[in-house]
This record gives C-alpha cells, structure tokens and sequence, in this order.
C-alpha cells in the first residue's frame, strides 16, 4: 500500500527527513512515534504531497512518486485521494455546517451529486457518533466531536490510506479517548492508517507496527510488544519514557 | 467671467492635446445643419443672468444666454439644445466634439482665441467695483494702503482678478473665489471690503444683495464672444450674420432689456459687426416696458425646502444611480486583482501591482478627464455617463483589491492545507474555502469604501454629471439659500449612507457562522 525508500528532505540547509523508509500493508496501522521534531509531521506531509521531498521514492498504491521531481498537479491530485490527512489542528471549514465540510470535496473533486454526497456523509458522521449534529458549525462543536468530522471528512474521499498527523495532541484526556476510540475501530474494521502520536495505550492496543523516529531517521521498529516491552535502542527508552 | 484652469485640472489633459490637438474636423456648419441642432455648452451653476436655473422652475433654464442661443439657433434654421459642463472644461468638451459651440461669458481673449475659433462680441462688459451701503470705498481709497489689508473678493483667475492686481498692488490682499456671487456674500458678511465683478452679475444680482452699493463706473470693458472649435470658420461666420441680423432687429437689444443688461456700451456692438441700430427714438418709455429679470430677494427656510426638495432628491437618484452600477463591478475586478495577486501566475503580479498603484496613487478626477477628453482623441467616445461608471469602478477597484488581498492572506494557511490535502485544486480551495472566509472579513471595510463612493460620485460633475452635489452648488448659486440646501443635501446623503451601514451590519451578522444557529 505505502512503500517508502530512502526518503530525504531538506528545509534550506537543516535535513529534517535523512533517508526515511517505511512500509505498509492495506490493512496495517502504522504508528509513528518520536520527539517533537523528528520528523513525524514532515513525513505524512510528504506522503500526502503538502510538502515535495528532495530524494527517495514513495509509492502510494499504485502511484510512484521521485524525490527531486517537481509532481503534476494531476498526480499531486491521485497522491492526495490516496493518501486522506487529518491535522492536529482539525482545520474543519469555519464557515460550512459539520455535512457541508464533508460533501465540499466530492462534490468538488469527485463531481459528486449533492445528495449521493450527503447521503454518504451522514451515514459516515452517524459513524463517527456525530448523527444529529450535521448542521452545527464547527464553533458549536467540542475539539474531540470537530476531529470526528475532520476524520468523516478524510474518510468520505474513500481514501486508501488516513494519515493522522497527532489527532489528539490538541485535546484534553475525554475528548481524546473519543477520538482513539473511532480510530481503534477504524483499525479493526481494516483502515490502513499511518498515525503519528503521543498516546502510547492506543498505539499498543491499535498498531500493526510501531515505527520510531529520532532526528530525521527511523531507528527502530517492530510489533507494539517488541517496541514497548524490549525497546533496543536508548533513544526508543527515552521516547517512551518521556510519553508514560 | 474668464477662469484659468486650475493646475491639476489641465495636467492631464493639456499634455494630449498638444499630441493629437491637430486632429481633422468634419465640417460643423453641416453637422449641425442635417442634426438640425445646435448644441451649446455652458455651466449653470455660473448663475445668473448668463445661465441659470430659474427659481420658480428648478427644471427650467433662464438666463439672456439660454435666449440668446435659442435666437441665434433660431437664425440658423435649427433648435438650440443645451449641454452642462463645468465652466473651465468647457474648451475640452468643445475639443471632443460633445458640444458645437460655448456661450457662457466667455471673454475675447489671445490665447483662447488660439485655442478656438472666435466669433465677434455679442456683449460688452465691464467690471464693477461693489462695497458696503455707507461706507467711503472706490478704487482711489482702496489704493491707499489701510492697516489691517483691506480684503477684495474676485473670482479667481478672472479679469476681475487680473486688473484689481494690476490696480490696486501691494495695497490690498486680493482673494481669490470660485463662485461668481460668494464673494458678495462675503462683503455683506464683513469678511470682505469689496468685490470687483462683471457687470451684468453686478446688474442681476444687486437686489439678492441689497447691502451692497456700486463704487463708480465699470471700468476696463471688454467683449463676450461665442467659441467653437478651431478651424469652423464657416459656423463662426454664420453665428456672426445671426447676431448681427439680431443687433439690426433689435432683437439683441429687446433680450438684454430683458434682464436689464442694455447700457450704452452696447452700442458698440453696432460698430463691430457693421450694422446700425434702431434710432433711440425707437426706445421705449420707461414703464411701459416690464421690469427687467434681476434675482428676487432670497428664499429662506421652508420655502427651499418645498421647492427644492424635489429636484435635490432627484440628482441624487443619479448619485445612487452611479453607485450602484459602480461598485459591484469595482468589487468583481477588486477581487480578480487581489486573487491574481496573490496566487496567480508570476508574471502577472508586477503588472497588477503596477495597476493599483497607478490608480489609487492617481485622483479620480484626473482619471475621469483621461476617459473622457483623451480616450476621444484616439476615436473612443464614451458617454459622459459611461465614463463616470468606469471611471468610479476602475478607481474603486484598485481600493478594493486591496481590501481583499488583505482579507484573504488573514485565512489562516491551514485552511488551504485542508482543502488541498482533499485533492481539491488550488483554485476551489480558493473559490470555495479562502473567499468565503476572507469576505466575512472585508465587509466593515468594504462597505466603508460604498459610502466613501457614494460621496465620490460629486466628481463626476466636472465630466458633465448632474448629481448631488452638483445640483446643490447650482441651487445654492441660484438662490443664495446655501445654509438651507447645505443642510437639505446632507440630509439626503445621510438618508442614502445610513441604511447601508445598517444593511452592513446585518449583512455581517449573518455571514458570522458563530451568530448563526447551530
């Protein structure tokens, strides 16, 4: 599904991304997990094509991407339906209703009909556990319910991989478990997912594979019971004992 | 009645006439003719007894020119059809072929006389010096220096003003106005000593000014001449056989009676178009004749206001009018810039930099002359009204780029992250998610800019548009009631800004999604 190899990227002369790979199956939940800063963030935003990348490849199902190639916009469009991104920050339209954020893009990218869109999108935020709310503004809605509909809002793309960018870094404890409680049956339902997170209980319970990254480099990976009960490198120790 | 352009009046316009001044002319005898009309040119707001709107019917021009054009057309087998245009534009709208002739005072002198063809006099003037009822001022006791400065009114850039310099020197402080009666006002208010006027405003408005007295004879006479454009001998020289068929008549001399403007000095008329007038045996008796049309003494209070108010109400349908067409299209191109600006294509940017700058560093007025007197040197002849459209939306437009270039680099980055990172294009994420934000943010400044224009649109009197303003400077001209019509025009400028305000706000309320119900 996402086939990562030797990913670099500079911003001006610092290396943020120094030779990335990172694999993953259709139906796999990838978990990142690092210090701020290592490059968590950079590398979905590479895989979504918010941001280009100077080396490596990266293939996203059946689209191969270059490192030092400037990518069409057609492609840049085909990466983007493959790979659905979900921000810390929710970034839900301020001025359209909770079903208006989700049926903007079919209608826009897909040429969706309204009503095959709505109907798609209530049934997805009746998922999400948000069905009555489909007229509030964003405003109107708790961090935890706003992510929900920034995570509908992903899905009703159909894309084949969500890429979550710290989903729930910005949310108090109740808020949060909400939103890992959908991801979690996400994942069961078979989601491919790449989630960068703090929150290690969801990555144990959730995660295919744990993937840690330290300055710009993977450093190690594994199942959740091999990271977590026998971490092999001193920086895996240190990440994981600056998030218990 | 002689005014110099003022400096930035002419700046953009003198420069192209020395270009493209030397275009072919068709023949205007001909024109006017197979029109069957002949169109002349002057500006009401000049006042009376030259042309002006009559009191009783503020839709009714009087004055011995209005006559006098109707008489002179009426010799040439056509209709006379009047055309307003700002007094010191006149030239220029001559220049464009938007009129075929001016008769508004306009004095024989060298360099219009260059300028344009001139016909032989049709009226002697000369200047008036006026004062206070009662107080020991003529041009002798005004020589003599008085401490403080005596202070002597003229119309700015007149002969009035040329020859009370000449005159009078260092000994009095000559100020300047743009209005022929102000500066009565302002002696009957003891903010001025004197004025020095042409004759026939002397004559005509002496009863509204019942505090002010001649000093003296007129002195330093000289000649109304009718102007048309460079080079139409033929029409000149068929306007002077009119005249002179009028002076023979007495026709002439029965119209200046009229308004009480036939003196002695008239009789040189005679001399200069060759003909000979009507023995003085041939005048009237006094009495038997009926008093000559002078303004009446002022209308106060309600009075303006009834008979005012309708017409004022109307030149400002004209100022809703041209906002209204105007501005929507300023918006359109505003955010066309504004979006070409910040995520258009590279090369583009300098060029759309380059047009704010140029517009919004230039006066609207100064662009309006451009459209309206140049573009016609290179064959272009938009309506006055076309011109005040595009004149006020491509002004505007270059202000409202700005407000929303403004409004929308303050939607925050994430947001086009968000609808990108959805595979939608660059330009729906801009069309459906950067704008609608970005004009919740503009309208208090955007509608700011509405009320500014709807003042703005004065300016286009100076391209011929009656509107508000204009019409209240011709009232206040004509009536003297100025702090009556000052009041009345606030009002309604007040009545037209007020409900968009309101309609703003609400406009604003409802576009807040955080007001909206959830």
């Amino acid at each position: 599904m996402i086939e990562i190899e030797g990913l670099r990227k500079r911003h001006g002369q610092r290396e943020v991304l120094k030779g990335v790979g990172l694999s993953v199956s259709a139906g796999e939940v990838a978990v990142l997990i690092g210090a701020s800063g290592s490059g968590k963030t950079t590398l979905l935003r590479c895989i979504n094509g918010l941001e280009e990348f100077d080396e490596g490849t990266l293939t996203v199902g059946k689209l191969i991407m270059r490192g030092g190639q400037r990518p069409t916009s057609t492609e840049l469009a085909a990466l983007r339906r493959a790979a659905g991104m979900v921000f810390q920050g929710f970034h839900l339209f301020p001025h359209l209703t909770a079903l208006d954020n989700l049926t903007l893009a079919p209608q826009s990218v897909l040429r969706e009909p309204r009503e095959s869109a709505e109907e798609r999108a209530r049934a997805l935020l009746d998922r999400v556990g948000l069905g009555g709310r489909e007229r509030s503004f964003p405003h109107a809605l708790s961090g935890g319910e706003q992510q929900r509909v920034a995570i509908a809002r992903a899905l009703l793309m159909r894309p084949l991989v969500l890429l979550l960018d710290e989903p729930t870094s910005a949310l108090d404890p109740r808020n949060a478990s909400e939103v890992l409680a959908i991801l979690q049956e996400l994942a069961e339902e078979g989601q491919t997912m790449v989630v960068a997170t703090h929150a290690m209980t969801f990555a144990k319970s959730a995660a295919t594979t744990v993937h840690v990254m330290s300055d710009g480099a993977m450093i190690e990976k594994g199942t959740p019971a091999e990271v977590f009960e026998d971490p092999k490198h001193e920086a895996t120790r240190r990440i994981l004992r600056a998030d218990e | 009645m002689k005014r110099v352009s003022r400096l930035a009046l002419t700046a953009g316009v003198v420069v192209f006439v020395l270009c493209f001044g030397g275009a072919a002319r068709a023949d205007d005898l001909a024109a006017v003719r197979a029109r069957g009309i002949l169109i002349w040119g002057a500006d009401q707001e000049g006042g009376g007894p030259y042309v002006y709107m009559d009191p009783d019917d503020p839709t009714k021009l009087v004055g011995y020119e209005v006559d006098l054009a109707e008489a002179v057309a009426a010799q040439l087998g056509v209709r006379a059809q009047f055309s307003q245009g700002q007094w010191d534009k006149l030239p220029d709208l001559l220049r464009t072929q938007k009129i075929d002739i001016v008769i508004n005072g306009y004095e024989l002198d060298e360099s219009r006389a260059d300028a344009m063809e001139a016909s032989k006099p049709y009226y002697v003037y000369a200047l008036q010096l006026l004062a206070r009822k009662g107080e020991a001022l003529d041009w002798t006791s005004l020589a003599q220096r008085a401490d403080p400065k005596r202070r002597v009114g003229v119309l700015r850039g007149s002969a009035a003003d040329t020859y009370s310099a000449k005159r009078l020197g260092d000994a009095v402080e000559i100020v300047g106005y743009d209005g022929n009666t102000v500066s009565m006002r302002e002696v009957e208010t003891h903010k001025l000593d004197a004025t020095v006027q042409d004759t026939p405003i002397a004559a005509f408005y002496a009863p509204s000014f019942p505090g002010l007295e001649p000093r003296g004879d007129p002195v330093a006479p000289g000649y109304y001449v009718i102007y048309a454009r460079k080079g139409e001998r033929a029409l000149v020289a068929e306007i002077d056989r009119a005249v002179a068929r009028l002076l023979a008549s007495g026709e002439l001399e029965r119209l200046y009676r009229k308004y009480g403007l036939w003196n002695e000095q008239q009789r040189a008329l005679a001399e200069l178009h060759g003909v000979t007038l009507a023995p003085p045996g041939a005048e009237p008796t006094p009495g038997s004749e009926p008093a000559p049309i002078v303004a009446g003494p002022r209308k106060r209070g309600w009075a303006i206001f009834r008979d005012y108010g309708g017409i004022l109400v109307q030149s400002a349908g004209m100022t809703v009018l041209l906002s209204v067409v105007s501005f929507p299209i300023a918006i359109a191109l505003g955010l066309l810039i504004a979006v070409g600006r910040l995520y258009g294509p590279r090369s583009l940017r300098p060029l759309l930099v380059g047009y704010v700058e140029l517009i919004r560093g230039t006066p609207l007025m100064l662009q309006l002359f451009f459209i309206f007197f140049f573009l016609p040197e290179i064959g272009i002849r938009p309506s006055a009204m076309v011109t005040a459209i595009c004149g006020l939306a491509i002004n505007y437009s270059a202000y409202e780029s700005e407000i929303f270039r403004a409004g929308l680099q303050a939607v925050p980055h994430g947001q086009t992250e968000a609808a990108l990172a959805l595979g939608m294009s660059r330009w729906s994420a801009i069309v459906h998610v950067v704008i609608p934000q970005a004009i919740r943010v503009v309208i208090p400044p955007v509608v700011n800019d509405l009320v500014a224009l709807l003042k703005d649109t004065s300016v286009c009197s100076v391209i011929t548009i009656m509107e508000l303003t204009k019409r209240y400077s011709v009232l206040s001209m004509s009536t003297q009631a100025t702090v009556e019509l000052t009041f009345l025009t606030a009002l309604l400028y007040l009545a037209m800004s007020v409900p968009l305000s309101i309609a703003a706000r609400k406009l604003e309320a409802r576009l807040d999604p955080k007001r909206a119900r959830a």
